[in-house]
Parts: C-alpha cells; sequence; structure tokens
C-alpha cells in the first residue's frame, strides 16, 4: 500500500499511468527515426529537423540548471566557446571533430566556473541579468582577439561532422544531411539519457529543494552551492558540447552568431514552455516549435517571424505555469 | 554530558545587539523552553546553532565539537535540525518529496531513493499525522499541516537535537495538546528538543527546563515554575517594575 501511494508522488517514475502519451511518446520517437526515408525529396525539411534536434538537447541541457530555479540568459556564452572551441582545435591543430567537440565542451565547464563564481551569488531576476551581461566578456574577447580567432571575420572552413569505421562499416556523419541528422539524433538521445538518469536520480530532489526554499534546503543538509554550481557545470558542458557540434553542421561561425541572444533565450524558451519540471518537456517543445516556427511562420513573416517564440512564452506563463508538457503529465 | 553548549555568544547586526554574551547548555534528553518577548533575541540564536549566522564572538560546541563557522548544512549532518518560524515547505513538490530531501540529505548522500527510504519518509508522515496528504503538493497544505511536514522534515534528517520555532503560534487549545503530545513521542525517540514558545502555550507544559531572554540577554534559566516567578521574566511579559519605561 506504502509502496503503491509513494511511487505515484513521483512524477518523473510513474510507469503505469499516462499509457497515452507513452504511446505517443514512442510515435514521435519512430517518426523521428523514419523522418529521413519519409522525407526523402527534401534537404530543407531534414535541416530543419536536425537544428530542432540541436535546439532540444540545448533546451534540456539548459533545464539541467533551470530545475534549480536559476534561469540564465548567458547560455550563448557556453554555446559559443563550444563552437569556437571545437572549430579552432580541429582548424588549427588538425584534431578529429571527435576529440575537439567533448574537448571544447570542457572549455565550456570552465567558463561554467567562473560565471558560477561570479554570479551564482545572485539569485533569480539579478542571476538572470547577471549571466545575461556575462555572455559580453567570451564574445568580446573572440571578437577582438584577431591572431586566435580571426575575430570578427569568423571561421570558415571548419571540418564537417566526423565518420566512424568500426570494422567494415563506415560511415562518414558529414557527407550528407540524412547522415547529420542521425548523428545530431544520437547525441540528442544520449543526452536525453543523461538528463533522465539526473532527474530520476536524488539530484532532482536537492535541486528543486533549492529552487523551492533554500534556507529549509540547507537546514536538511544540502551543500546548496555545491548543488548550484553542480547543475551549472553540467548544463555549461553540454551547452558546450551542443555548440561544438554546430560549428561543425554548420561549418561557418562568427562570434555575433554563436554568442548571439537567440542561444540563451531560445533554449529557456522551450524549456518553461515545455515544462522545467519534467524531464522530456524541454525537448518536446524545441521539436514542436522550431518547425512550426521555420515551416509555418517564417514564410508568412520572414522578418519577425520570431514573435512566435514570444507570443507561446507570454501565453504559457500566464496559462500554463508549468509548460504544457508539465500539464498534460498532471492530468 | 552536554549535548549544546553556548559559550559567551554576541552577536550584532551592525550596531543592534541581538544578543549578548549568553552562557547556557542543552543536556542529552532535555525538552528546554526558550522564551522571552518579541525580539528577545531567540530567532537569531536559533540561526546562530544552526549556523545561518555567524555569532561576533563566543562559541557554540555540539557534542564537544566546535561548530561556530560550520555551514547549515554541515551543521545538520552533525544532528541539529530545525523547523521555521513560518514554516517554509518545498510548495511545489509533494509532501512524500518534502520528507525525503531530509532523509536523503541529513545524513549523508544516496544517489538513488530505494523503497526503504520512502517507508521511512512515510513513516514519519505517519508519526506527524499528515500521512494521508502523501502525495499532496506542500503548499496545498494548512497551515498546521505546514508545520506539521516542516517537523517530519526535520525529523527525517535523524537529528539528535532539534530545534522547533514557534511550533504552536496560532493554534487552538485542540491543536496545542497534539503538539504536546507530538513533541512528547519525538522525545521518547531519543530527540533532545529546544522549543521557542512567544506565548508559553507549549513549553510550561513540556519543558523541564526553561531559558528567558529579554533584549538579547538571558534573564533566567531554571525549571519552568521557577522561571516563572523571576522578577526580571515578569517584567519582561508584563512591564510590572517600571511602568513608565513602556512610554519609550
Amino acid at each position: 500500500m506504502i509502496q503503491s501511494t509513494s511511487i505515484k508522488t513521483f512524477q518523473y517514475e510513474d510507469k503505469k499511468r499516462f499509457t497515452a502519451d507513452r504511446a505517443g511518446l514512442f510515435l514521435g520517437f519512430l517518426l523521428l527515426v523514419a523522418l529521413p526515408l519519409l522525407v526523402q525529396s527534401s534537404d530543407y525539411i531534414l535541416q530543419v529537423f536536425t537544428h530542432a534536434l540541436l535546439l532540444a538537447s540545448l533546451a534540456l541541457a539548459w533545464n539541467l540548471s533551470g530545475v534549480s530555479g536559476s534561469m540564465s540568459l548567458g547560455h550563448a556564452a557556453f554555446f559559443g566557446i563550444g563552437a569556437y572551441g571545437s572549430a579552432l582545435l580541429s582548424l588549427e591543430q588538425g584534431l578529429s571533430p571527435w576529440l575537439t567537440i567533448p574537448i571544447s565542451g570542457l572549455f565550456a565547464t570552465g567558463v561554467g566556473l567562473i560565471m558560477g563564481l561570479i554570479c551564482l551569488r545572485l539569485r533569480g531576476a539579478y542571476f538572470a541579468l547577471a549571466t545575461l551581461a556575462f555572455v559580453e566578456i567570451p564574445k568580446v574577447i573572440t571578437d577582438n582577439w584577431d591572431t586566435v580567432t580571426r575575430g570578427s571575420l569568423g571561421l570558415v572552413g571548419i571540418s564537417g561532422l566526423p565518420s566512424l569505421h568500426m570494422g567494415r562499416w563506415h560511415m562518414d556523419f558529414g557527407s550528407s544531411i540524412i547522415h547529420s541528422y542521425y548523428l545530431v539524433f544520437a547525441y540528442f538521445l544520449i543526452l536525453l539519457g543523461i538528463v533522465a538518469f539526473v532527474f530520476r536520480s536524488n539530484i532532482r530532489l536537492a535541486l528543486q529543494a533549492i529552487r523551492e526554499e533554500e534556507f529549509a534546503a540547507e537546514s536538511l543538509g544540502i551543500n546548496v552551492n555545491r548543488y548550484r554550481l553542480l547543475s551549472l557545470l553540467m548544463s555549461a558542458f553540454f551547452t558546450g558540447v551542443s555548440g561544438a557540434c554546430y560549428a561543425h553542421l554548420v561549418r561557418y561561425i562568427e562570434p555575433g552568431l554563436v554568442y548571439s541572444l537567440h542561444f540563451s533565450a531560445v533554449p529557456m524558451i522551450f524549456a518553461i514552455c515545455g515544462g522545467r519540471f519534467t524531464i522530456l518537456g524541454p525537448a518536446v517543445a524545441a521539436l514542436v516549435l522550431y518547425p512550426m516556427d521555420q515551416f509555418i511562420f517564417h514564410p508568412l513573416l520572414p522578418a519577425g517571424h520570431e514573435f512566435l517564440y514570444g507570443a507561446v512564452l507570454i501565453l504559457t506563463m500566464l496559462f500554463i505555469p508549468n509548460g504544457f508538457w508539465g500539464r498534460l503529465r498532471k492530468t | 554530558m552536554d549535548l549544546l553548549q553556548l559559550k559567551s555568544l554576541h552577536k550584532t547586526f551592525n550596531n543592534f545587539c541581538a544578543l549578548t554574551n549568553i552562557d547556557f547548555s542543552v543536556s542529552e534528553g532535555e525538552i528546554v523552553g526558550l522564551v522571552g518577548p518579541n525580539g528577545a533575541g531567540k530567532t537569531t540564536l536559533f540561526n546562530l546553532i544552526c549556523g545561518r549566522f555567524r555569532p561576533t564572538s563566543g562559541k557554540i560546541l555540539f557534542q564537544g565539537i566546535d561548530i561556530t563557522d560550520l555551514k547549515p548544512h554541515a551543521i545538520c549532518r552533525l544532528g541539529i535540525s530545525r523547523t521555521f518560524q513560518s514554516s517554509r515547505p518545498f510548495g511545489r513538490m509533494s509532501t512524500l518529496d518534502n520528507v525525503l530531501v531530509g532523509h536523503i540529505f541529513g545524513k549523508g548522500f544516496s544517489l538513488h531513493t530505494r523503497p526503504e527510504d520512502r517507508e521511512m519518509a512515510h513513516e514519519l508522515l505517519e508519526i506527524v499525522g499528515i500521512a494521508h496528504k502523501a502525495e499532496t503538493m506542500a503548499d496545498q497544505l494548512t497551515l498546521s499541516e505546514q508545520r506539521r511536514l516542516d517537523m517530519a522534515r526535520a525529523l527525517a534528517t535523524r537529528p539528535k537535537l532539534l530545534l522547533l520555532d514557534e511550533v504552536a503560534a496560532g493554534f487552538s487549545p485542540v491543536l496545542v495538546k497534539q503538539a504536546i503530545e507530538l513533541i512528547n513521542r519525538v522525545r521518547d525517540r531519543g530527540v533532545t528538543l529546544l522549543i521557542i514558545d512567544h506565548f508559553l502555550n507549549l513549553s510550561l507544559k513540556v519543558s523541564d527546563r526553561l531559558l528567558a531572554l529579554d533584549h538579547g540577554e538571558k534573564v533566567a534559566e531554571g525549571p519552568p515554575h521557577m522561571v516563572m516567578r523571576n522578577r526580571d521574566v515578569l517584567q519582561a511579559y508584563l512591564g510590572l517594575r517600571h511602568q513608565d519605561e513602556e512610554d519609550d
């Protein structure tokens, strides 16, 4: 009896209810797997979904720190460092992206440590504003350190996504959009697995407790500073890795692009709309909203299509503060 | 053996002297009431013991260990837990999860919640009498339920010393009676208690000893009936001696 009631309290572990949305998830997963076959004629659709998966990874990564109540507007710093780190290492040192992508994730973690030590002293809106300002530091450095970063010219000719040899099996992920799509998809699934692991472990309890009542959390034995930093560092690492993937996917980056507010705000918007307190919400929001933006609103309003994000954000915050995925899971 | 020793504690905020020269000790198994009028420094004393504030001078020893400079989470792990004057539940978490936080983090850390952890948490909810609300979000609980949750959560850390801040303030006589029963049950589990009780509706009935504070100073300590006859205590509460000072 005790067992059955307590299992239900764990939103993330509920395996009995919600069979309908489990079926929906499975269907969505199959669709994503089969997408290249379904849209063989159109590289464009596949490109959009590759980006959607990358943005979904960003949203998942953002939510690793978002769930602790830290509403960062500075994730573009990690994204940009990841993109530049990996691009420069592969361009200048000739290293394989298999190496440079995780290494640049570590660079981003280092930047996360600096940002954390400075900004995590703040809470709420003050934290958000400080992180927003923080992005300018790596951006200005990248923009002006011409000898290393080539400044505002940006980097061109970045190597594509790497290839993989396993015995007789050979796959060059950079060779076509279909291959790139599957690599990004695989990365997305791995990150999803990691996020699910974190959210189902007791780390989630600590992060939620800190978000809800910091004083109570620390008086119950939670090392608040350590957990807030840990969640920011995890988030920074995967944001950096996503940035690196972006660099090798697009093969052209410049400071104004990868350090733009876009890469700070969009993951947050997806996370809030999808549901900050859920594992999948941020990813589902990215996979729904970004294609919607690109296929429907972009053709209609080429200059102002991103109004969609603003509108959806306002509507969610007004009517479903837990996000639509959070809402779905409760009813 | 003294569980908790306070040695000439001082605490000043800017130029305001919140606590002056507090010497006191709590023995194992005792229930001590901390009484005094508003602003006497009771909650400040709690915050010092729990590590939320550092004393300006003086020392705090717990089981002989100097905890004066430790952080709240470290002090909790040594065995001191507290509730809050206005209860601070983790609002958007279930009642059971609230208790689990104390259980999981109060004495270390395990990566995954085991079924027996949940049973423990559930048992604590039963002890404080809100087991039927295990799945309710904590911000949906009534005030008295939130206080019970606060207590269950604090107990979940398996403390040796539990600090209760105004557990029964605003309670009806029936609820006060339930609170007294609960406190006795907690004591029977081997927990020492230090209870802030501004309105004296609880501590007179359960305490072995009282510590009375006024304007940050210790004015009396001893068995409840003795302390309540102390002239300084009466003056602090009722203003017997210097009635003209009340105009200040």
